[in-house]
C-alpha cells in the first residue's frame, strides 16, 4: 500500500512499500508542563519524521528538550498541542510493549529483580510466556558479550555494565524504533563509547532506527544525522534533510 | 613556579605554604577475600589559587583520593595535611572541625539536602562551620547566579542550577580547598564551562582547587593536570 | 542551623515525622488509657465493696464486760457514724402450730435488734412478706416451722423454767449477710460453723431484753452483745491503702478496749479481698494491653526503618560538610524530642478522651501522686520508643555505615543474626519452660497472706507468655523469609490467578525484599495476634464469669424447697409457665450413707438437667459432661462420687456401691445399689463437701419418694431479679428463691469483681487501631523503592492490569502470610494467657470462646487497610513515570 505523503516542510515524499513507512511522526508537537506563571514548555512545535534506518544524533545543552521529546516519541508523554503518529508501527506504542525500545538516562533497572529478570520483564509485559522470555533475554545478553552478568543485582553492576543490559533489555524486545536519552551522562568516555556501539550494533541487527540524544560532541560524531535543540525548539533537524532518503546504515 | 620546586621535595624542609597536601598515601579495602589496593604511594600538594586536575579512568583511585584529602577516609599509609595541619589519623572531631571551616566538599551529585531551600543548605553549610551570615549567603548566591533561586527547593532545580548551588554550598565557610568529584559528569558543555569558571574565580580569590574529572574541558581549565592510573601517579 | 534543619524536616519530612509520632502516641495512649482504667476500676471496686457490707463491724462484747462501756468506746472512736447494741440469743428450739400440725424446729438464735436498726444497716435485712419491724422470721424458718405473719411460735429457753413464750409472727425476711451476721467473732477463718444457723428470729430490742435477760443471768453463755458499727464513707479510693486503714482503726479499737472487746471486721475481710481483686485487675492489664503498646512502639520503628536509606544520605552529607559526630546525633535528638513529646502529649489527650468515654473517670491514678508516677511512666515510654526509633538507628549508623554502604538497599545478605543462633526457637522454648513452672503452682499469681497489709504478684509468671510473643514473632520471620526464598516457586505458582505471565517476576522481587517483607507481615501478624488473643480471653473470660455464677446459684433463678418437703416434679409445671421462664430442671437433694458416712445425694434427670444450668466437662473427671450424663440415663444405677470417696474406699470405675437411703414407704433406711462410673468434682446448689449425683427416677424408684430439693430454672439471663420474684410470689414463703444476679453481687471471687466491660472495650478498638496500622503500614514501608519499580514497570509498556497483578501479588502475600500467622500465634497465646491466668478463672473453662464477629471485623478492616493502601500504590505509580524517575 502506498501513499504520498507531505512533510512539514511542504515537500512530497513518496515511500515505496509499508515497510518504508515512517516510524513516528511528530508534527508541530508542543509540550508544557505545570500551570500558570511557572509552566515550563520543554517542547515547543517541533516537527521530526523518524524513518527506518536513520541514525540521528539528537544535541543540546541540558533543559533544551531532548528527552521529552523522545519521551514524546516513545509514547511515554502525550503532546499538550500537536501530534504524534506511529504509521509504521501500526499505532501508539503505548500499552505494547517492545515495540520502542527506550534507553533511560538514570538507572533504570528494577533493584528487587536480577539482570536476566530485568531483560526479561519487558517481554513478559507484552505477553511473551515465561520460558520464552527468559530464553529471549539470556540469548540478548549473550548476544551483547554480557552473558556472565546474568544473576547480577543491578546495586552489583558499574555504571557502563548497567546501561549495557538497559541496552540488552530493548534488543530482546525487537523493536523497530530504538531511542537512547542520554546513555552515556554518567560514564566515563571509555565506557561510554562502548555503550554506544552495543546500541549501534543492536539497531544494527534489529534493522531498528535509532535515535540518540546527548550532550556529548564525540558520540553525537559517531552518527550520521544531527538534529540540534535549543529552548525546546529544533535549531537544526530534518528539515535540512528533507532531500535524503535510504538508510543511514553502513 | 619556585613555590612549585619547593613543595615538590620530599624531606622535611621549611615549612610548606600549600593549602593542602598528601605524602605517600596508601590505602586498600577489603571485600571478603579479596584485597585491592586503591591508593598506591600518591602524593599531591595544592597551593592555595592553583587549580589542579586529577585525571584518569573509572577506577583509577581518584574517588579514595579525594575522601582521604577531605578526611573522611583514613589512608592506612602516609599524610594528609591542611594548610600545615595534620588531618589524617587525627580523631573524627578535628577532621570534621577542619573539614567544616577549610574544606568544601562538591560531588557529581548529591550536594543539596532536598528537604531544604538552596539557602537552608547554604546556612546549614555555614553553621557547622561555626558562623552565620545573611549577608554572605546572598552575596554567594549571587556570586554563583542563583540569587533568584535562593528559596527554591533541590528538586526544583536544573542540571546547572543544581551544580551551581553545589559549588555556593561549597563555598559557603570561605574555604581553605574545594575539592570537586566529578562535578561537571553530568553536565552539558555550556553549564560545564560555567562552573569551570567560577572555580577559576575561586582559585582566583587564593582558593586551592582540586577536581578530580575524565572530562578534557576540566583538564584544559586547569593549571596542572595529575594524572592517576590504578592508584599511582603517572604525571 | 538546627531550627533551620529541623524546619525543613517538618515542612519537607511531615510524613515520616507524624507516622513515628503516632505510633509513640498510640503506645502512650494505651498505657495512659489503662491506667485510667485501673483508677477507675480500684476506686469503684472500694466503692462497690463497701456498698455491699451491711454491717462494717460487728465488736464482740467479751464474756465479762460491760456492754455499756464497750458502746461507749465505740461511738468515742473516730470515723464511727452509727454504733448500736444487737443481743444474741442461743435457743433450744422453736415450734409453731398452724393449721393443725406442730412443727418443731432445732436449736436457733434470737437477736435483739434495736429501734432503727434496719434504717442504720439497710442491707442486713430484706423483708418477704409482712411488715417490716416487729417479729421478723428468717425464710428457712419460716419454711421449717410452716409460719407465716399472724402465727404464734414458741422459743425454747434453755437453762430456765420451762416458761414457754410466744410470740407473733409479723413478717418473714431474708438475711442477704448471714454469714458474717453470725460470725463467730475473733475466730481464726478456718474454724469458722459451714453455715449460719436455720432458725433465726429477730425481735425488737426492748421485747428482747424482756426474754432474754433472764437467761443471760441464768446462762451467760448463752447470751452475748455486740455492738454493730457504721463507719463514715470517707476511704482511701484504692482498696489497698483503704483495707490498712481500716484494719488498722479496728486493731486500734480493740486495743483501746484492752481486750474487752474484739471486732468481726467485715468491712475490712471484704477490701482485703478487694485487693486481691485490685491485684487480679494490675495483671490482666500487663498481660493483655502490654503488647499493644510495644507494638505500637514496633510500628514506630518500623515506620523510622522505612527512612532509613535517606537517613543515611543526609548523615554522610552532613558530614561530608563537617558534622561532628556529636553533632549529628544531636539533630537526631532533638528530632526523636520532638516525634516524643508531641506523641506523648496526643496520646495523654486521646487516652484523658478514652477515660472519660470508656471508665467515666478523668483521673490516671487513684490518688495525686499514683497518677502523676503514671503519667510520667506512660510519657517516659513514649520517649523511650521515640529515641528507640530515632536516635538508636543514628547512633547505629555512625558507627557502621560508609557513604558506600549507604545505598545498598537489596542484596545477598545472610540471615539476620538471631536467626543464626536459633533465639527464635531458644525464646519459645524457654517461654514453654516458664509457663509449665507455673502450671506446677497452680499458676497462683497473687499471693495475700492473711492478715499481711501487702500482697505481692508474682510477675515472673509474665514471663512465659512475653517470651513466647518474642519467640514467635521471630519465628515467623525465619519461616517468612524461608519461604519468601527457598519457595519462591511455591509463592509463584500461587500468584498465577493475581500476576499471570508475571507471577515468576512477582515472585523474584518479593524474593529479593523478603527482609523488609518478612518484617511487614511479623508486624501485620503480631497486631492480629494481639487482636485474637486479647478479644479470646475477654469472651473466654465473660463466658465462664457465667459459669461461676450459675455454679453457686445452679441456675438463673433456683428454687429450693425446704427439707423434708414433699412437693414433687410436678410442681416444675406452674414455675415454667412462670413468664420470662424458658426451661426448668428439678434435682432431688437427699442423704446417702456410705459406710459411716453421711453425704449429699442429687438426683438428677440426665437428659434435660442442662436445659436449665450448663454443666462443664471441669466438673467432672472420667468423661466430659455429655458423656456422663449420657451413662446415666443409659444406665440409671449409675453415680458419680466425689474424688476422695473413691479414694476412701478404693473405687475403681464399674465397682458396686451400696448406699443406704431413707425409704419414704417404711420410713426406715434402704440399701439401694448403685455402680461408680465417675468423679464429680463440681455440680450446681452441691456444697464443697463430698456429694454423690444420681439418676432422679432410679432414686425415685428406689425410695418410693420422688420429692424435689430444688427447681433450677433458666431464663436466658435475662430479668432474673423480676422472674425470680414472680416465682416468689408463685410460691409463698414454702420456698426459697435465689436468682444469680443477687448471687453475683455477693460471691467474693475475684471472677466478678473485676468488671472488665471498659478495659475490653478500649482495649479491642486499640487492637482495631494496631491492625489497621500494620496494614497501612506495611504497605507505606519501601515505597521509594517500590515507586522507582513500577515507575519503570509503566515506562516500559505496563498496563494497568498487569501493574495491579504486580502490587497485588505483594498485597496478597502480606495479608495471606500476616493474617495465617497472626491467627496461629493468636491461638497459641490465647491458649497460654487462659492457662496462666487460671487463677482468674474459677472453674477453668473447658474451651475457649472465640468471638468470631470481632475477629471477622479485624480481618476484614486489615484487608480493607491493605486494599486502600495497595489501591493508592497503583494510582501513584500510573502517575506520569517520566516525572519519578526524574526525581529518582
Amino acid at each position: 500500500m502506498t501513499a504520498e505523503r507531505i512533510n512539514i516542510s511542504g515537500a512530497k515524499v513518496t515511500p515505496t512499500t509499508t515497510s518504508d513507512l515512517d516510524l513516528v511522526e511528530c508534527v508541530l508537537v508542543s509540550r508544557v508542563f505545570g500551570h500558570g506563571p511557572s509552566a515550563v514548555p520543554a517542547v515547543r512545535e517541533v516537527s521530526v519524521t523518524v524513518r527506518p534506518g536513520m541514525r540521528v544524533a539528537l544535541s543540546g545543552p541540558s533543559g533544551s528538550g531532548k528527552s521529552t521529546l523522545l519521551h514524546l516519541m516513545a509514547g511515554l508523554v502525550t503532546p499538550t498541542s500537536g501530534a504524534v503518529r506511529w504509521p509504521g508501527l501500526g499505532g501508539t506504542p503505548q500499552g505494547r510493549p517492545g515495540v520502542v525500545g527506550v534507553v533511560f538516562q538514570g538507572p533504570s533497572l528494577i533493584p528487587a529483580l536480577n539482570v536476566i529478570e530485568n531483560v526479561a520483564l519487558s517481554l513478559l509485559l507484552g505477553g511473551v510466556t515465561q520460558d520464552e522470555a527468559a530464553q529471549r533475554a539470556t540469548s540478548a545478553l549473550d548476544r551483547l558479550r554480557i552473558g556472565e552478568l546474568g544473576r547480577k543485582l543491578p546495586e552489583e553492576l558499574s555504571g557502563g555494565q548497567a546501561q549495557r543490559v538497559a541496552a540488552a533489555r530493548v534488543l530482546a524486545g525487537r523493536p523497530r524504533l530504538i531511542l537512547a536519552d542520554e546513555p552515556t551522562g554518567q560514564l566515563d568516555h571509555e565506557t561510554g563509547a562502548r555503550v554506544v556501539s552495543v546500541l549501534l550494533d543492536a539497531a544494527d541487527e534489529l534493522d531498528a532506527a535509532l535515535v540518540v540524544s546527548t550532550h556529548d560532541p564525540e558520540v553525537a560524531r559517531r552518527l550520521p544525522r544531527r538534529w540540534r535543540m535549543s529552548d525546546g525548539r529544533l535549531t537544526a533537524g530534518p528539515t535540512q534533510e528533507n532531500a535524503s532518503t535510504g538508510t543511514d546504515r553502513k | 613556579m619556585s613555590k612549585v620546586a619547593e613543595t615538590r621535595g620530599t624531606g622535611p624542609g621549611p615549612v610548606t605554604a600549600a593549602a593542602i597536601e598528601a605524602r605517600s598515601l596508601y590505602r586498600f579495602f577489603r571485600a571478603g577475600e579479596e584485597e585491592t589496593l586503591a591508593l598506591r604511594g600518591v602524593s599531591v600538594s595544592v597551593m592555595p589559587g592553583e587549580f589542579v586536575a586529577v585525571v584518569g579512568p573509572s577506577g583509577s583511585g581518584k574517588s579514595t583520593l579525594l575522601a582521604c584529602l577531605a578526611g573522611l577516609d583514613d589512608p592506612e599509609g602516609g599524610r594528609v595535611l591542611v594548610e600545615g595541619q595534620r588531618m589524617s589519623h587525627q580523631p573524627e572531631p578535628v577532621r570534621a572541625r577542619l573539614r567544616a571551616r577549610r574544606i568544601g566538599v562538591l560531588s557529581q551529585s548529591g550536594n543539596l539536602f532536598d528537604h531544604l531551600t538552596v539557602e537552608a543548605n547554604l546556612a546549614v553549610a555555614q553553621g557547622l562551620g561555626g558562623r552565620s551570615s545573611r549577608e554572605s549567603r546572598t552575596a554567594l548566591l549571587g556570586s554563583v547566579g542563583l540569587a533568584e533561586r535562593a528559596g527554591a527547593l533541590p528538586s526544583r532545580l536544573s542540571g546547572g542550577e543544581a551544580a551551581r548551588a553545589g559549588l555556593a554550598v561549597a563555598l559557603a565557610n570561605e574555604p581553605a580547598v574545594v575539592l570537586a568529584d566529578e562535578p561537571t559528569g553530568e553536565l552539558d558543555s555550556g553549564t560545564e564551562a560555567t562552573v569551570l569558571e567560577l572555580l577559576r574565580a575561586a582559585a582566583g580569590r587564593g582558593v586551592a582547587v582540586l577536581v578530580a574529572s575524565h572530562s578534557p574541558a576540566v583538564a584544559s581549565a586547569a593549571d596542572r593536570v595529575m594524572r592517576l592510573v590504578d592508584g599511582q601517579v603517572t604525571g | 542551623m538546627i531550627t533551620t534543619w529541623i524546619g525543613g524536616l517538618l515542612r519537607r519530612r511531615a510524613g515520616r515525622l507524624v507516622a513515628t509520632a503516632l505510633g509513640v502516641a498510640i503506645a502512650v495512649a494505651l498505657l495512659a488509657s489503662l491506667g485510667a482504667f485501673l483508677a477507675a476500676s480500684k476506686g469503684s471496686m472500694t466503692a462497690r465493696t463497701v456498698r455491699g457490707v451491711a454491717v462494717d463491724w460487728q465488736v464482740q462484747v467479751q464474756p465479762g464486760a460491760d456492754p455499756a462501756a464497750v458502746l461507749g468506746t465505740v461511738r468515742a472512736a473516730p470515723r464511727i457514724r452509727v454504733a448500736v447494741p444487737v443481743g444474741y440469743a442461743q435457743v433450744a428450739g422453736l415450734t409453731a402450730t398452724g393449721d393443725g400440725t406442730t412443727e418443731t424446729t432445732g436449736p436457733g438464735v434470737v437477736l435483739g435488734l434495736p429501734t432503727g436498726y434496719r434504717a442504720d444497716f439497710p442491707g442486713e435485712i430484706r423483708t418477704l412478706t409482712g411488715t417490716d419491724h416487729g417479729v421478723l422470721l428468717a425464710q428457712q424458718t419460716a419454711a421449717n416451722l410452716h409460719a407465716k405473719p399472724g402465727d404464734l411460735v414458741q422459743i425454747a429457753r434453755a437453762g430456765l423454767a420451762p416458761v414457754q413464750v410466744q410470740v407473733q409472727v409479723d413478717g418473714v425476711v431474708d438475711l442477704p449477710q448471714a454469714n458474717s451476721l453470725f460470725q463467730k467473732v475473733g475466730a481464726p477463718p478456718s474454724s469458722q460453723p459451714a453455715s449460719p444457723p436455720d432458725n433465726v428470729v429477730l425481735l425488737p430490742g426492748s421485747q428482747w431484753h424482756v426474754l432474754f435477760d433472764p437467761l443471760a443471768a441464768a446462762r451467760p453463755d448463752l447470751v452475748s452483745t455486740q455492738i454493730h458499727v457504721a463507719r463514715t464513707r470517707a476511704l482511701p479510693a484504692d482498696p489497698g491503702a483503704a483495707y490498712t486503714s481500716v484494719n488498722a482503726a479496728a486493731h486500734n479499737l480493740e486495743a483501746r478496749n484492752a481486750g474487752s472487746a474484739v471486732v468481726g471486721d467485715n468491712l475490712g475481710a471484704a477490701l482485703d479481698a478487694a485487693r486481691s481483686d485490685a491485684a487480679y485487675a494490675q495483671v490482666l492489664f500487663l498481660f493483655l494491653g502490654l503488647p499493644g503498646a510495644v507494638l505500637a512502639g514496633l510500628l514506630a520503628g518500623a515506620v523510622t526503618a522505612a527512612g532509613a536509606v535517606r537517613r543515611r544520605q543526609e548523615q554522610a552529607l552532613l558530614r561530608t560538610r563537617g558534622a561532628t559526630s556529636r553533632q549529628l546525633l544531636g539533630l537526631a535528638a532533638v528530632e526523636a524530642g520532638l516525634v516524643g513529646v508531641t506523641g506523648a502529649m496526643l496520646g495523654l489527650g486521646v487516652a484523658t478522651l478514652v477515660g472519660r468515654l470508656a471508665f467515666g473517670s478523668v483521673s490516671f491514678g487513684t490518688s495525686a501522686a499514683t497518677a502523676v508516677a503514671w503519667i510520667a511512666a506512660a510519657a517516659l515510654v513514649g520517649l523511650v520508643i521515640a529515641a528507640a526509633s530515632v536516635l538508636l538507628p543514628a547512633y547505629h549508623d555512625l558507627h557502621t555505615a560508609t557513604v558506600a554502604t549507604a545505598r545498598q538497599t537489596v542484596g545477598r545478605r545472610r540471615g539476620p543474626w538471631w536467626a543464626r543462633y536459633g533465639v527464635d526457637v531458644i525464646l519459645i522454648a524457654g517461654g514453654a519452660v516458664v509457663v509449665w513452672a507455673a502450671s506446677g503452682n497452680g499458676y497462683q499469681l497473687v499471693l495475700a497472706p492473711e492478715g499481711v497489709a501487702s500482697i505481692s504478684v508474682s510477675y515472673w509468671a509474665f514471663a512465659g507468655p512475653a517470651l513466647l510473643w518474642v519467640g514467635a514473632g521471630l519465628l515467623a520471620w525465619r519461616l517468612a523469609e524461608l519461604l519468601l526464598s527457598r519457595g519462591r516457586r511455591l509463592v509463584g505458582w500461587g500468584l498465577r490467578p493475581l500476576a499471570g505471565e508475571l507471577s515468576g517476576t512477582a515472585a523474584a522481587m518479593l524474593a529479593r525484599r523478603r527482609r523488609p517483607l518478612a518484617r511487614s507481615i511479623v508486624l501485620l501478624a503480631l497486631a492480629l495476634a494481639f487482636a485474637a488473643s486479647t478479644a479470646t480471653f475477654n469472651a473466654t473470660y465473660r463466658a465462664q464469669a457465667e459459669v461461676d455464677a450459675q455454679l453457686t446459684n445452679g441456675a438463673d433463678v433456683t428454687v429450693a424447697e425446704p427439707p423434708g418437703t414433699t412437693v414433687g416434679p410436678a410442681a416444675a409445671a406452674p414455675i415454667a409457665a412462670v413468664p420470662g421462664v424458658r426451661a426448668v430442671a428439678p434435682i432431688q437433694h437427699r442423704f446417702a450413707y456410705i459406710g459411716p458416712d453421711l453425704q449429699d445425694l442429687y438426683g438428677v434427670r440426665p437428659a434435660t438437667i442442662t436445659n436449665a444450668t450448663s454443666l462443664q466437662d471441669s466438673y467432672f473427671q472420667g468423661g466430659s459432661a455429655r458423656a456422663l450424663m449420657d451413662q446415666l440415663a443409659a444406665h440409671p444405677e449409675s453415680i458419680l462420687v466425689s474424688a476422695e470417696t473413691v479414694h476412701d474406699y478404693q473405687l475403681h470405675p464399674g465397682d458396686l456401691l451400696n448406699l443406704r437411703l431413707q425409704d419414704s414407704r417404711t420410713g426406715q433406711l434402704t440399701t439401694v445399689p448403685f455402680h461408680y462410673i465417675g468423679i464429680v468434682n463440681e455440680f450446681p446448689t452441691a456444697p464443697k463437701d463430698s456429694f454423690f449425683v444420681a439418676n432422679a427416677s432410679y432414686i425415685a424408684q428406689q425410695t418410693g419418694n420422688n420429692a424435689i430439693g430444688a427447681f433450677l430454672v433458666d431464663t436466658g439471663g435475662q430479668n432474673t431479679a423480676a422472674v425470680a420474684h414472680r416465682i416468689q410470689t408463685l410460691v409463698g414463703t414454702s420456698a426459697t428463691v435465689t436468682d444469680i444476679a443477687h448471687t453475683r453481687s455477693t460471691i467474693g471471687s475475684s471472677l466478678t469483681a473485676v468488671d472488665l466491660a471498659g478495659l475490653t472495650r478500649v482495649e479491642l478498638a486499640f487492637a482495631l487501631v494496631l491492625a489497621a496500622a500494620a496494614g497501612g503500614l506495611v504497605l507505606v514501608l519501601g515505597l521509594t523503592e517500590r515507586r522507582r519499580t513500577f515507575a519503570i514497570t509503566t515506562a516500559l509498556g505496563a498496563t494497568g492490569k498487569q501493574l495491579r497483578g504486580l502490587v497485588a501479588a505483594e498485597t496478597a502475600t502480606l495479608a495471606i502470610g500476616g493474617v495465617v500467622v497472626g491467627a496461629a500465634i493468636g491461638w497459641a497465646l490465647s491458649e497460654v494467657l487462659v492457662a496462666v491466668l487460671t487463677g482468674v478463672f474459677d472453674p477453668p473453662p473447658d474451651a475457649l470462646t472465640v468471638p468470631w464477629p470481632y475477629m471477622a471485623a479485624v480481618t476484614v478492616t486489615v484487608i480493607a487497610a491493605l486494599s486502600i493502601a495497595t489501591v493508592t500504590a497503583v494510582l501513584l505509580a500510573r502517575r506520569s513515570p517520566i516525572s519519578i524517575l526524574r526525581e529518582l
